[in-house]
C-alpha cells in the first residue's frame, strides 16, 4: 500500500515534470531567453554599472543585492533555528566528560596545525578577490568557517571554551546583516534608494569599498555561524 | 522616494539579527528589543496602507535599478496584509512575556524572540515582493524560522512534529524554486510583471502548464490545502500557544497569497486551463471544509481542534479563490484577515487556559469557565466568530463565498458552506458546555487563576477586533475589493 | 521529438529529482530522508545553472581578454542563493534529527510512529 502510494507520489511529480521540461528552449543556445532577456543587461554592462569584473558578484552584490540580504538573513535563521532546538539549560558540569572523547591522532593535529595558516590566507583572498574572480563573500566564509571547525575539534574545546569567546561571536556572527545595514543605510543617504551605489564614474573608490564591506560581513558571518552551528550540534 | 517599503521587511530583520547579541547580558532586553521592532513595522505597514488607499498601488525600486533589471517592491492590496501581520505579531509577542519565562528555557529565549521577528520580517517582506526570486527567499526565511518555532518550547512531540513540517516545507520550497527556473529559462526575467508579459507571448504550452502547476501545488502545500495538510495539524499543537497562534493565522496565509500571485502572473496567459484550474482548487476547499470540521468534532486536545479548524478555514478560502468571481474572491480576501483574528484570538486564549491550568484535554478542562471568565469569554467570542455568526468577524466572508456560489451556478457548494458551518458550530459548543455547563472532574481547578495582565490584553484587544470586524466590516471589503476587481476580471 | 532530445540535461535532472523525492518519501530513516531531500535539491540547482550555459561559452568573468559569448550570470546568482537557504534547511534538519534522537532514542520512522 505503502509502495503504491510511493509510486503514484513520483508519477505524478515526474510525468509533468518531464513534459513541461521537454518544451524549453535548448540549454546552451546563445539565442534562448535567458540570454536574451534580463541577463544581457548585466553582461553588456555589468562591469561599467558595478565595477566587478565577476558579474556573478556584480549581479549578487548589486543588482539584486536585496537576495543576497534575504540570503544572509535565511543563514542567520538557521543559526537563530539551530540554538532555538539544541541549547540547553545551564550546562551541567559532568556532562563534557559523558561526551565521548575520541583521541585525535597527533598526525592529523600536526597536520591540520601546519596547514591552518594557508588555509586562512586561501579563504580571505577567496574573499576579498570576489569581485575579480571566481570567489566572493560566502564562498570564503565557508573556507574558514570548516577552519575554524577543524581548529575547534583538533583543540578540543567545546562549548565550554570555544575558539571565539562568546560576547565576541554573537556579534560577529550578526555581521552579515550589520554590514548590509551599514551599507544599505550609507546607500540610502547617499544614493537615495536602500542598498543603491553611488552613481556615476567618480565613485568608483567608493562603490569598490562598499562591495568589499559586504564582502568581508558576509564572509566573517558566514564563518562564525558555521563555527556555531557545529558547537550547537556537538554540544553536551 | 519614501523609504518606508523596504525599510518595513528590512528593520525587522536586521533588529532580528542583534536580538541575540543585545540580550547576552541582559535576557530581559530580547523581548523589549522584540516589542520595539513590531511595534515600528506596524508603524510603518500603517503607513504604507494609507498610501494605498491614497494613491493606490505602488512600487519601489531597490538599489536603484528599474525592474526588470532590480528587484522590485509592489505595495498592492495584497500586501496590505502586513498590516494585520504586524498587529497580530504585536499581540503575540506581548503576550509572550509571561507565557515564555514559564515555558521556554532561558538560554533559548533571546532565539526565540529572534526567531519571531525573522519571522515577522519574512511575511512581510514576501507579502511586497514584486520579484519571483525574492519571493522564494523571503518564503524560506518564514519557513526556516517556524519550523524551529515549532520546536522551540522542547519535548519529543514537537521535534517530531517540526521534523514532519520541515521536510513537507522543503520539498514544497524545492517545487516552486524547479517552477521559477522554468519560468525565467522560459521568460529570461524574474520580475512578476514582467514575465507575465512574456509569458503571453509564449508559443509552447508544456512548461507554462508545468510551472503553474507545480507553483500551485508548492504553494497549495504551504497552505496545507487537503490532502496536502498532514503536516498541519501536529505542528500547530505541539508549538508553544504563541508560535501557534502566529502559525495558524499567519504563515498558514502565505501559502494563499503565493497562489494569488501565481494567478496573476498567469492571468494574462491563454489557452490556459484556468476554469478547470479553477473548479480543481473549488471542490479541494469543499473537501477541506468537511473534512477539517469532521477531524475536529473528534478531537478532545483543544488544540488539535483549533488546528484543523484552520484547515477547515483554508478550505473556505481556497474555496473563494476557486470560484473566481468577484463575491467569491471579495470573500475569500476577507476571510484571510478574518479569520488571522480569530485564530489568533482562540490560540492565544485557549494558551492562557493552558498555561493556567495545565491541561489540553476539554475533559480536564471542565468549569474553567468560572475560574478564568475573560479567557473564556475570548473564546466564546472566537467560536461565534468562527462559526460565522452575523454580527462578528466570520460573517462577512462566508456571506461573500456563498453569494460567489450562487452567482457561479453552483449552489452545492454554499450548500456545503453551510455544513462546514453546522460543524463547526458543533464542536464549539462542546468546547462552551465544557467549559461553563460542567462541574470540574477535581479540585485543581478550583485554585486556578486567571491569565496575567500582559497575556490577558492582547487576548482581549483580538476578542474586541473579533466583534469590531462584524460590525465595520466594509473598511476590509474595501480595502480587498480593488485587488479583487484587477484578479476576476480575467476570471 | 528530436527537440525534445536535446534536452536531455533537463531530463537527466528531472530523474535526479525524483530519485531524490523517492528516497524521501520511501525510506524510513529520518537521515535518510534528508539526503533525499539534498539530492531534490541538487537537481535544481543543477537544472537552474544549466538553463544559463552556452556552448563553448565563457565563465562570466569579463577581465581584458575574454570574449565570446558569456555564460549567464543570472541563474549562478540564483542558485549561490539557494545553496545556502538548502545548506539552511539541512542544518535545522540535522539539528532536529539529534534532538529526536535524544528524546525518543531512534530515528526511524516506522519505529517513531509508535512512541511518538
Amino acid at each position: 500500500m505503502k509502495r503504491l502510494l510511493a509510486a503514484m507520489v513520483l508519477a505524478a511529480a515526474a510525468i509533468p515534470m518531464f513534459a513541461g521540461v521537454a518544451g524549453l528552449p535548448a540549454p546552451g543556445d546563445a539565442g534562448s531567453p535567458a540570454h536574451t532577456g534580463v541577463a544581457a543587461r548585466y553582461v553588456e554592462h555589468g562591469v561599467r554599472e558595478t565595477g566587478a569584473q565577476n558579474l556573478v558578484t556584480g549581479v549578487l552584490l548589486n543588482y539584486r543585492a536585496y537576495d543576497t540580504f534575504g540570503e544572509v538573513m535565511v543563514i542567520f535563521a538557521a543559526l537563530a533555528a539551530v540554538s532555538a532546538v539544541l541549547s540547553r539549560g545551564p550546562a551541567q558540569p559532568g556532562s563534557g566528560a559523558a561526551r565521548q572523547q575520541v583521541e585525535i591522532s597527533p598526525v592529523v593535529a600536526f597536520v591540520i596545525r601546519l596547514t591552518a595558516p594557508f588555509i586562512a590566507i586561501f579563504g580571505v583572498m577567496i574573499i576579498l578577490k570576489g569581485h575579480l574572480a571566481p570567489g566572493g563573500g560566502f564562498q570564503g566564509g565557508v573556507i574558514l568557517g570548516a577552519l575554524l571547525v577543524l581548529l575547534s575539534v583538533v583543540l578540543g574545546r567545546g562549548l565550554e571554551r570555544p575558539l571565539v569567546p562568546e560576547p565576541a561571536a554573537r556579534w560577529l556572527q550578526a555581521a552579515g546583516p550589520l554590514a548590509f545595514a551599514v551599507v544599505g543605510l550609507f546607500g540610502l543617504a547617499c544614493a537615495g534608494t536602500l542598498l543603491s551605489y553611488p552613481p556615476g564614474p567618480g565613485a568608483d573608490m567608493l562603490r569598490a569599498a562598499m562591495m568589499l564591506v559586504l564582502e568581508l560581513g558576509i564572509g566573517i558571518g558566514s564563518a562564525a555561524i558555521i563555527l556555531w552551528l557545529f558547537l550547537q550540534m556537538r554540544g553536551e | 522616494m519614501s523609504a518606508w517599503l523596504p525599510l518595513a521587511a528590512f528593520v525587522p530583520l536586521v533588529a532580528g539579527a542583534l536580538t541575540s547579541a543585545l540580550a547576552r547580558r541582559r535576557p530581559r532586553l530580547a523581548q523589549g528589543w522584540a516589542l520595539a521592532a513590531a511595534a515600528w513595522t506596524l508603524l510603518a505597514a500603517t503607513v504604507l496602507t494609507r498610501r494605498l488607499f491614497l494613491e493606490g498601488p505602488f512600487s519601489y525600486a531597490m538599489g536603484g535599478w528599474a525592474a526588470p533589471w532590480g528587484i522590485e517592491l509592489r505595495f498592492d492590496a495584497w500586501s496590505a496584509a502586513s498590516l494585520f501581520i504586524a498587529l497580530i505579531m504585536l499581540a503575540v509577542l506581548v503576550y509572550s512575556g509571561p507565557y515564555a519565562r514559564d515555558e521556554i528555557e532561558s538560554r533559548r529565549l533571546p532565539w526565540y524572540y529572534s526567531l519571531l521577528l525573522l519571522n515577522l520580517g519574512g511575511m512581510v517582506g514576501f507579502a511586497c515582493a514584486g520579484d519571483l526570486f525574492n519571493l522564494f527567499v523571503f518564503m524560506e526565511l518564514v519557513s526556516v524560522s517556524s519550523y524551529a518555532l515549532v520546536a522551540v518550547g522542547g519535548g519529543r512531540i514537537a521535534a517530531l512534529a517540526a521534523f514532519k513540517y520541515l521536510l513537507a516545507g522543503a520539498v514544497s520550497s524545492a517545487l516552486v524554486l524547479f517552477c521559477i527556473g522554468v519560468l525565467h529559462a522560459l521568460t529570461g526575467s524574474l520580475n512578476m510583471a514582467d514575465v507575465a508579459l512574456r509569458l503571453a507571448e509564449i508559443d509552447s504550452r508544456g512548461p507554462v502548464v508545468l510551472a503553474l502547476a507545480g507553483l500551485s501545488a508548492g504553494f497549495m502545500l504551504k497552505a496545507a490545502l487537503f490532502p496536502l495538510h498532514l503536516w498541519l495539524p501536529d505542528a500547530h499543537a505541539a508549538a508553544p500557544c504563541p508560535v501557534s497562534a502566529v502559525l495558524s493565522a499567519l504563515v498558514v496565509k502565505i501559502g494563499i497569497i503565493g497562489l494569488l500571485r501565481t494567478h496573476a502572473v498567469f492571468a494574462g496567459v491563454e489557452g490556459l486551463p484556468m476554469a478547470a484550474f479553477g473548479q480543481v482548487l473549488a471542490w479541494l476547499g469543499a473537501l477541506a471544509i468537511v473534512a477539517g470540521a469532521l477531524f475536529a468534532l473528534f478531537q478532545d486536545d483543544i488544540k488539535l481542534m483549533l488546528a484543523y479548524s484552520t484547515v477547515s478555514n483554508i478550505g473556505y478560502i481556497v474555496l473563494g479563490l476557486g470560484l473566481a468571481n468577484h463575491a467569491a474572491m471579495t470573500g475569500a480576501g476577507i476571510h484571510v484577515l478574518n479569520h488571522a483574528i480569530i485564530k489568533a484570538t482562540l490560540f492565544l486564549a485557549a494558551g492562557a487556559i493552558i498555561h493556567q491550568t495545565g491541561s489540553r484535554t476539554l475533559r480536564e478542562l471542565r468549569g474553567v469557565g468560572r475560574m478564568m471568565p475573560w479567557s473564556a469569554l475570548a473564546v466564546s467570542i472566537g467560536a461565534l466568530s468562527i462559526a460565522g455568526l452575523p454580527p462578528t468577524a466570520g460573517f462577512l466572508g462566508k456571506w461573500y463565498i456563498a453569494l460567489g456560489a450562487f452567482a457561479a451556478g453552483q449552489p452545492g457548494f454554499a450548500a456545503v458552506l453551510l455544513l462546514g458551518a453546522l460543524l463547526i458550530f458543533a464542536y464549539y459548543i462542546r468546547i462552551l458546555n465544557a467549559f461553563y455547563f460542567r462541574a470540574p472532574i477535581d479540585d485543581n481547578m478550583r485554585s486556578v487563576r486567571e491569565a496575567p495582565l500582559p497575556m490577558l490584553l492582547p487576548i482581549l484587544f483580538l476578542a474586541a477586533l473579533c466583534i469590531l470586524g462584524g460590525l465595520f466590516g466594509r473598511w476590509p471589503v474595501a480595502l480587498v475589493a480593488p485587488a479583487v476587481e484587477r484578479l476576476a476580471g480575467g476570471g | 521529438m528530436g527537440a525534445a532530445l536535446q534536452n536531455l540535461d533537463y531530463f537527466a535532472f528531472v530523474i535526479l529529482f525524483c530519485i531524490g523525492l523517492h528516497t524521501l518519501v520511501a525510506r524510513p530513516n529520518l537521515l535518510k530522508k534528508l539526503l533525499g531531500l539534498n539530492i531534490m535539491e541538487t537537481a535544481v540547482f543543477a537544472f537552474i545553472v544549466t538553463s544559463g550555459m552556452v556552448d563553448r561559452g565563457a565563465a562570466p568573468i569579463v577581465d581584458g581578454g575574454a570574449t565570446g559569448p558569456f555564460a549567464s550570470p543570472l541563474p549562478q546568482a540564483l542558485i549561490l542563493t539557494g545553496i545556502v537557504v538548502a545548506v539552511s534547511i539541512s542544518a535545522l534538519a540535522l539539528a532536529l534529527i539529534i534532538e529526536i534522537y535524544r528524546q525518543c532514542g531512534t530515528i526511524e520512522a516506522d519505529e517513531l510512529k509508535g512512541a511518538g
